[in-house]
């Protein structure tokens, strides 16, 4: 990629990790690496405080009455596991990760445009998650995520301004991230890096920009709204002054539905790296990959009302939705294709990242379908607000987000750490996922169309056989997410150190040391070659 | 490119510009023009938006992707409107049954 | 003597050129943002204006003309002063850029003064929603909606308005200071950017609360 040879450097030579100590040097970095940690240690807390809130729900689930907790507490849990998940987990996870450290680096940067502005979105992040921590245990959140009213602004006992604060806060950092993903990407990227000769990995984090800057704030604004009508008692939302419940859902899905292309463009981001860089060729039909990234933000625009058909929204209005709804997956669609063609014949070794990545393809791809149906009105009418919709919105976030994170994770530890990880055990854990995650959620679309609602702790003796199965899987797969913590911890301070380029990639990326110096690159990189050009590199990445 | 600026004459007509849409808008605020009130207020609210982003932001001197930037923020404005009052909108045209 | 604009830059860009693009392209973006910040509140006022004509344009009656008026050619004015204060600069006139800038702080200070002189006006007649709200209408229910958008919108406006105050004061203070040159003065750029849009969304406030029942 580079026409400059970068040299190997001796351990001695101080990186981003070593070139300044103490805590102060880390809480007030402006290095997009350091900054990536940091979200890495926040995203990672939040993610087992979620997963702790769906262990409890999964027990109560065993039995069919409501004895391990009592319904007011079930109702918490449920909205506590969907908060902190979405905001605090899915949203950050990729790109405030693996994006911060990476896209810089992509692009041949020293840094992203605003890194002050990268440090200060962490703290706004932070904030948002501790008030919203507080607002949970000093007066817990019973709404769920979606704070549907009159029910949040009237009715609820618990401390939805606290929440909806939390949240409200936590939205400003995703604008900031976007924000400074953009005016890099445009700005910063080094000589002869064309648009074209990106890698996807940066197309896919700036779809997803343009959305977390056009979408997030009006989240801040109906949020506040509820908050001023919980306040006040002014019925914006509730119809003693005329005002309508539905409005509020049109405004908090018109932020929700791009939220969740926020959630997996990012993973479809890593799975484009995972998938060239595993089968040695470039990603087939690169420029359908590119542009349908722009795509899917452009048209999740366009689909909010899906969320609504049973809500009462007009019949023209929920018609529209669906035919736009069965449109935005073509995009996905063309994705999912071209990565499959980029496998088919290639050189694929079967190392864990590729193996979290052909994962997300298969369950990505069940998630997508099971949308489509949801997509039919008829279908929608019949399964909505069941665990259908809850086994399909997990099959891609889980399914698809959570395993392109850990994927990612895998594939550029060695950049970010200069360790290796056990290959093994990394493998064995994959598995667990995989298996565990299946099982919890597969019984779901079963149970949603027999009829079992969501948000019930209380269910029919019938399908008691479909949640116990369920909650085993759940078991399982909290163990396959406890093995990574557990080696990673162990791989940082004792694994081999790893080669500047262990999978042998293209990416400017590989063409620093592991890890890389404060400043990326001693000179800045002048690039020549397509994003994948493992033909042209040959020589290059050492393959015969 | 950015670091434009315009000339000081240019600055106070558009100031003049802009006061005199304003006393415009409150005299044909007076008129009742049923729902053409509200339509010419926010015509006239329109005209001095461009005025003000024209002359005081530079808008039309600015690099081809700001101005990317600016259509893009109006037609996602427009997107979100329009979609949310066409469900107002057409509510009526084919109630539910029992309706 | 270095070039001030080149011990301004930031070691992520190569070229000072680089670096005042990129802010400035930041702050539209930004503005972007704030386009849907406050289309979300215009959209939902669309909705219940439709639906609730006569009530809103009562509310829209009880407005006090003459201080709105006032208000929004305050904040023309202070547009004016923020675009020649940096005009001033870019022709290396430091103290008539510093000058302009405290009178672009000044007048909005009149703006919220004025404003919360409003908001106080409306309190005392019983038009404040959620504390002191008293109607004989026959759409009193959807006049208490109209004046719920009305301080939900002129408040996140107020809000926005406090905050470039405060910003236009800190660069007064480092034109003061002699921060900024012909060569560089990208942050005050940026500030005017949001100054003028931030008026912007008043224009449209004044229009859909002041202007639109006027005539009632």
């Amino acid at each position: 990629m580079s026409t400059l040879a970068t040299p190997v450097r001796a351990a001695a030579t101080p990186n981003y990790l070593t070139s300044e100590r103490g805590i102060l040097s880390w809480l007030l970095t402006t290095d997009h690496k350091r900054i990536a940690l940091l979200y890495v240690f926040s995203v990672t807390a939040f993610f087992f405080i979620g997963g702790f809130f769906a262990l409890l729900m999964r027990l109560e689930l065993v039995t069919p009455e409501t004895d391990l907790v009592s319904p007011h507490t079930y109702n918490e849990l449920f909205s506590m596991h969907g908060i902190i998940m979405v905001w605090f987990f899915l949203i950050p996870s990729i790109p405030n990760t693996l994006g911060n450290f990476l896209i810089p680096m992509m692009i041949g940067a020293k840094d992203l445009a605003f890194p002050k502005l990268n440090l200060a979105s962490w703290y706004v992040f932070m904030l948002g998650g501790m008030v919203t921590l507080w607002a949970m245990f000093r007066g817990g959140i019973d709404t769920g995520w979606t704070f549907y009213t009159p029910f949040s602004t009237v009715y609820s006992q618990t401390y939805v301004t606290g929440a909806a604060l939390g949240v409200f806060i936590s939205g400003f950092a995703s604008i900031m991230t976007g924000l400074n993903f953009i005016a890099t990407i445009h700005r910063l990227r080094a000589p002869g890096l064309t648009w074209f000769r990106l890698p996807l990995f940066v197309w896919s984090h700036y779809a997803t920009s343009v959305i977390l800057v056009l979408a997030t704030p009006v989240l801040a604004v109906v949020l506040s709204m509820v908050a001023v009508e919980r306040i006040f008692q002014v019925g914006i939302f509730s119809t003693p002054l005329g005002g309508d419940p539905v409005l509020f859902q049109h405004l908090f899905w018109f932020y929700s539905h791009p939220a969740v292309y926020i959630m997996v463009l990012p993973g479809m981001a890593v799975v484009s790296e995972l998938v060239a860089a595993y089968s040695r060729r470039p990603v087939f039909g690169y420029t359908f990959v590119a542009f349908a990234s722009i795509a899917i933000a452009v048209i999740g625009f366009l689909v909010w009302g899906h969320h609504m058909f049973v809500a009462g929204q007009s019949v023209y209005s929920a018609l529209y939705f669906s035919l736009l709804s069965y449109m935005v997956a073509v995009p996905s669609a063309i994705k999912v294709f071209n990565w499959t063609a980029t496998v088919y014949k290639g050189s694929v070794s079967w190392e864990t990242p590729m193996l979290y990545a052909i994962g997300f393809i298969g369950l990505f791809t069940i998630g997508g379908m099971t949308g489509l149906f949801l997509a039919a009105l008829g279908i929608d009418v019949h399964v909505t607000d069941t665990y259908f919709v809850i086994a399909h919105f997990h099959y891609i976030m889980v399914g698809g987000t959570v395993m392109a994170y850990l994927g990612g994770i895998h594939y550029w530890w060695p950049k970010i750490s200069g360790k290796m990880y056990p290959e093994g055990l990394s493998k064995l854990s994959a598995l667990t996922v995989f298996l565990g995650f299946n099982l919890t959620f597969f019984p779901q679309f079963v149970l949603g169309y027999l009829g079992m609602p969501r948000r019930y702790a209380a269910y029919p003796a019938e399908f008691q056989y479909l949640h116990i199965l369920s909650t085993a899987g759940a078991t399982i797969l909290g163990a396959g997410y406890l093995m990574p913590l557990c080696y990673f911890f162990w791989a940082w301070r004792h694994a081999p150190e790893a080669p500047p380029n262990p999978w042998r990639a293209t990416g400017l990326e590989w063409q620093t040391p592991s890890p890389p110096p404060k400043h990326n690159f001693e000179v800045t990189p002048v690039v020549t070659h397509n994003a994948y050009d493992y033909e042209g590199m040959k020589e290059e990445l050492g393959l015969d | 490119m950015a670091g434009q600026v315009l000339s000081t004459k240019s600055y106070l007509l558009t100031f003049a510009a802009l006061l005199a849409l304003t006393f415009t808008t409150v005299m044909v605020g007076y008129i009742d023009l049923g729902w053409g009130s509200m339509f010419m207020a926010v015509l006239i609210a329109t005209m001095k938006a461009i005025l003000i982003a024209s002359f005081f932001m530079h808008a039309l001197l600015e690099a081809k992707l700001v101005k990317l930037v600016i259509a893009g923020a109006l037609l996602w404005f427009l997107i979100m409107v329009t979609l949310t009052l066409g469900d107002y909108v057409t509510r009526a045209w084919m109630p539910y049954p029992g309706k | 003597m270095t070039d001030p604009s080149a011990l301004m830059l930031r070691e992520q860009f190569g070229t000072p050129e680089q670096q005042r693009e990129s802010a400035t392209f930041g702050m539209w973006i930004f503005l972007a943002t704030e386009v849907m910040l406050f289309g979300a509140l215009f959209t939902a006022f669309a909705v219940y204006r439709m639906k609730y004509p006569l009530g809103f344009d009562e509310g829209s009656a009880d407005m006090n003309i003459l201080l709105g008026s006032i208000n929004t050619a305050v904040l023309i004015a202070s547009s004016l002063t923020m675009a020649l204060s940096i005009h001033a600069v870019a022709i290396n006139k430091q103290v008539r850029g510093y000058l302009l800038l405290l009178a672009t702080a000044a007048l909005g200070l009149v703006f919220l003064t004025i404003k919360f002189v409003e908001y106080y006006q409306h309190y005392e007649q019983h038009k404040a929603p959620g504390i002191s709200f008293v109607s004989d209408k026959p759409q009193a229910a959807e006049m208490q909606m109209f004046y719920v958008f009305y301080f939900v919108m002129t408040g996140f406006h107020a809000i926005h308005m406090t905050i470039g105050v405060c910003l236009v004061l800190v660069l007064a203070l480092r034109t003061a200071a002699g921060s900024f040159r012909p060569a560089y003065h990208t942050p005050l750029e940026a500030v005017g950017l949001y100054w003028h849009f931030v008026d912007i969304v008043w224009v449209f406030l004044f229009a859909i609360f002041y202007i639109s029942g006027l005539h009632g």
